[in-house]
């Protein structure tokens, strides 16, 4: 099918190509510096480079901040509540596929 | 429109304190919160529910809709009154619903829809980054695809209104996605203000259903159903994969469950993932004379018994 309008974008795929830095994280995330800043202090996320102005954050780390965004917008969540939930997530999400390996939903 | 009962929605009752309007909702968020939850129709009770709770954790919208909510019940049919707005006038900085989409019809209607982004001539600004989920096929992971992609835009018009405006995009997918991550498309985002560049458009990856394959990273699984005998004998057969068929030798004295593993046959990528097929053993049925005899020569041949540790059992 073919759009009069359609226009073929590049794309790349974030988690095997960049590093962000603290300001396109939050530009990606809509996370404002502060709660990225208190999420590495808590350990949910973990950049490279010594300061926040030189911290480079892998691919993974737009997923986190995207869910760690959402726990604080919808229900509220401080960093240490952030950084338990993310925890849990990622320990189900390793249960889930487990489960699917073996064909159970 | 259709009359929405904010308070059925978080289930508590029209009396009900701000307290317990807090705890409710936070409770129902949880549950309902589409990052977490395995709901089916998570995201949209998850909408419903922020709607609600926008109107009703301010003390200011909640007496608004208590006044023309009187009386009314869900899903019966609701016109503001005439007149109505005009004595009230609404300031909350939450407004808008957590995605930037609008709130239900019904919500507007009460409360005004969300002011739109206020230009101002000298101000350059970077546009905004959108996110957007797209579903493709596991196949489109392996072969790269070409996609195109609607998208639902909200924009503001000339009177600052937001309204919903389609958008067609074609992406080259490439090769080696994995369900979770994230395409960026440079400068597709919302439009920078004066000279400020435009956003990017971050796209989730995510894989439809396939009946027969399910994948777990780059890893991809398949039930591979085999007879006693081709377990017990080993056996040559052909299997689909996401790329086409492959010839595989299943090894005599295959137990069910064992994991064939065709290396490199999963997602590509350095490295590649893996494919498996899972066996399991489907018994034929007995139904004639005949297969129940074969099934009597099998248990007189056979000594053998598939308890071994059970007490109590006999073979």
């Amino acid at each position: 099918m073919k759009y009069v309008n359609a226009e073929v974008v590049p794309a790349s795929v974030v988690e095997e190509s960049c590093y962000l830095s603290l300001t396109e994280l939050c530009q990606a995330s809509n996370a404002t510096e502060d709660h990225v800043i208190a999420w590495v202090f808590e350990g949910v996320l973990a950049p490279i480079g010594d300061i926040p102005q030189d911290w480079q954050f892998t691919g993974q780390s737009l997923r986190r901040t995207r869910l760690a965004c959402s726990f604080v917008r919808d229900l509220e969540i401080n960093p240490a509540g952030v950084a338990l939930a993310l925890d849990l997530l990622d320990e189900i999400t390793v249960l889930r596929a487990r489960l699917k390996r073996f064909g159970i939903r | 429109m259709k009359f929405k009962d904010y308070y059925e929605t978080i289930g508590v009752p029209r009396s009900a304190t701000q307290d317990e309007i807090k705890r409710a909702y936070r409770k129902l968020a949880r549950k309902y919160h589409p990052d977490v939850s395995q709901h089916v129709d998570a995201e949209i009770r998850f909408k419903e529910l922020g709607e609600a709770y926008a109107v009703l954790k301010d003390p200011e919208k909640r007496a608004a809709y208590d006044q023309v909510g009187n009386g009314a019940h869900a899903g019966q049919d609701f016109q503001p009154p005439p007149g109505w707005g005009a004595g009230f006038e609404f300031s909350g900085s939450d407004f808008g619903s957590a995605d930037g989409m609008p709130h239900s019809d019904f919500f507007e209607s009460l409360f005004g829809r969300q002011s739109g982004r206020a230009y101002q001539r000298d101000t350059h600004a970077r546009g905004k980054d959108h996110h957007a989920k797209v579903l493709i096929d596991l196949e489109d992971a392996y072969h790269g695809a070409q996609r195109s992609i609607t998208l639902q835009v909200p924009v503001a018009d000339e009177n600052g209104h937001v309204i919903i405006r389609e958008r067609k995009l074609d992406v080259l997918i490439p090769s080696g996605i994995r369900a979770g991550q994230h395409l960026r498309l440079a400068g597709q985002g919302e439009p920078g203000v004066g000279n400020g560049p435009a956003g990017d458009l971050y796209l989730e990856i995510g894989f439809n259903p396939h009946v027969q394959f399910r994948v777990d990273g780059r890893d991809v699984f398949l039930d591979l159903p085999i007879a006693p005998w081709e377990a017990a004998l080993g056996c040559s057969l052909t299997m689909p994969t996401p790329e086409g068929s492959v010839q595989i030798t299943v090894p005599a004295g295959s137990a069910a469950g064992r994991q064939l593993r065709l290396k490199g046959k999963g997602i590509p990528g350095d490295p590649a993932g893996d494919l498996y097929a899972v066996l399991s053993i489907v018994l034929p049925p007995a139904v004639t004379d005949r297969e129940k005899a074969a099934y009597l020569t099998l248990s007189g041949i056979f000594n053998f018994n598939p308890r071994p540790h059970m007490k109590g059992s006999t073979s």
